[in-house]
């Protein structure tokens, strides 16, 4: 003969285990429905036609050292902050495809673009905005180190910032939200660039009397 | 007065009289920093050779060079110590010296021959007495450097070196005060015909045109202060 208070238990450990069991299945479809949220492709919001536009990236090569200006077509977002941004990040990842005249590793560079009143105009000069560039620490980790190839990736983005954004006037760098001393060991980053074209075509010595 | 004794004479007088003159014309410094160093490796070249070795390795072989032809020169570093001078350190060293030139001594594994970059600051034309920024030292000594870029340039050329100018903005040379350049070996050539930078026959090349540049530098130089005084003698008689 089994005592009560042995069935009591027994059956009170059964409700328990049926309780666990509903619960662990309730979760387990709360998270399905969760993970499986993003893939929901149902359309919600109409489609809208992105019109594209001619934008110049000021291009560098690194057997030349030049910087030559190239026009493309792309489509930007119109807020000038993100239109810097993905500017930006469109002419770095152009440096990671194959065959680039001056190759760069892949993936995401810029965190963000933030666009300011410049605080020091130049002297007699109309005041206007600064742009400055947070780059990513593993675009930064990963650039090539020479002083010719970091000033190159500079130019770069100084003269396709001001093709495109002619308010534009100082440049300035950080890394990962914070001021950094080069970009790989060369290139000054803690210095404000004047934004300007940077086209570069290097001459050859010059034959002196 | 014996013979012998004239000659001691005339022999001493004209070992007085050399002496005199060779302390009245100091030997022209120069300034080399072997760039990076201690626990700043500088770039991964291939070989696991890393740019502070070669820099420092480069810079012995330059300065010999230089003794040779008849420079002081002065370095910041001579081995790779712990704890190497800053880059303002470095810039200090090179504007208490007072050098006829500067240069600053890199390596790169991008691009081609020897890139010779001289500051990205704009020049001034200011009082001369102004005082200057630390951060845009530089700019008084621009038409120099530029000089001084062109001098070497050609003279690796004329070493079928290829070489490019450029300017760019660096530290420490946009906080020196002389003319100053760094100077950047590339690999020599592309693909198969590559020659790398640790090429000890490239490598004393390099060296070889950067001294003859130097003394036709420094002959130009002394030209220039000599026309001045010339003329004002001239115009005294």
């Amino acid at each position: 003969m089994i005592p009560r208070y042995q069935r009591i238990l027994f059956w009170s450990l059964i409700a328990g285990i049926l309780l666990m069991t509903a619960f662990l299945l309730r979760g387990c479809e709360q998270a399905h429905r969760r993970l499986a949220a993003p893939n929901d492709f149902t359309p919600i919001a109409a489609p809208t036609s992105t019109s594209t536009e001619d934008v110049t990236l000021y291009i560098a090569n690194d057997a030349e050292a030049s910087i030559t200006p190239a026009t493309e077509s792309i489509s930007l977002p119109q807020t000038p902050t993100l239109r810097a941004r993905a500017l930006v990040e469109h002419l770095l990842a152009a440096y990671a495809d194959p065959g680039s005249a001056h190759p760069l590793q892949g993936g995401p560079a810029v965190d963000d673009v933030f666009i300011l009143p410049d605080p020091q105009p130049a002297a007699g000069d109309q005041p206007g905005q600064l742009a400055v560039v947070n780059l990513r620490g593993a675009f930064v980790n990963n650039h090539p180190s020479g002083i010719q190839v970091e000033a190159l990736t500079i130019d770069s983005i100084i003269g396709t910032l001001h093709a495109a954004l002619p308010e534009i006037t100082a440049i300035r760098f950080l890394v990962d939200g914070q001021p950094h001393d080069t970009l790989s060991g060369h290139a000054d980053l803690l210095r404000t660039y004047p934004a300007t074209d940077t086209t570069t075509k290097p001459m050859p010595p010059i034959e002196t009397k | 007065m014996t013979l012998l004794a004239r000659n001691l004479a005339v022999c001493l007088f004209v070992a007085l009289l050399t002496g005199i003159t060779v302390a009245q014309q100091p030997r022209t410094i120069i300034f080399l920093d072997p760039a990076h160093g201690g626990p700043d490796p500088g770039a991964h070249l291939p070989n696991d050779l890393l740019e502070k070795n070669f820099t420092l390795a480069f810079a012995t072989r330059l300065r010999a060079q230089l003794s040779t032809s008849g420079f002081a020169v002065i370095s910041t570093r001579d081995a790779d110590p712990a704890v190497p001078f800053t880059t303002d350190q470095r810039a200090e060293i090179a504007n208490h010296a007072h050098p006829a030139a500067c240069l600053i001594l890199h390596a790169t594994d991008s691009g081609s021959g020897v890139h010779i970059i001289t500051s990205a600051l704009t020049p001034t034309q200011d009082d001369p007495h102004a005082p200057i920024p630390w951060n845009t030292a530089q700019s008084a000594s621009i038409p120099q450097s530029l000089t001084l870029a062109n001098e070497i340039g050609l003279a690796l050329q004329r070493a079928k070196l290829p070489v490019i100018l450029s300017r760019a903005s660096i530290r420490p040379v946009d906080n020196l005060t002389c003319p100053a350049l760094a100077i950047e070996i590339a690999p020599l050539g592309a693909g198969d015909d590559q020659t790398p930078i640790t090429d000890a026959n490239y490598q004393q090349n390099i060296a070889k045109a950067i001294a003859t540049a130097l003394i036709n530098w420094r002959t130009r130089q002394q030209q220039a202060a000599a026309a001045p005084a010339a003329a004002a003698g001239g115009a005294q008689k």
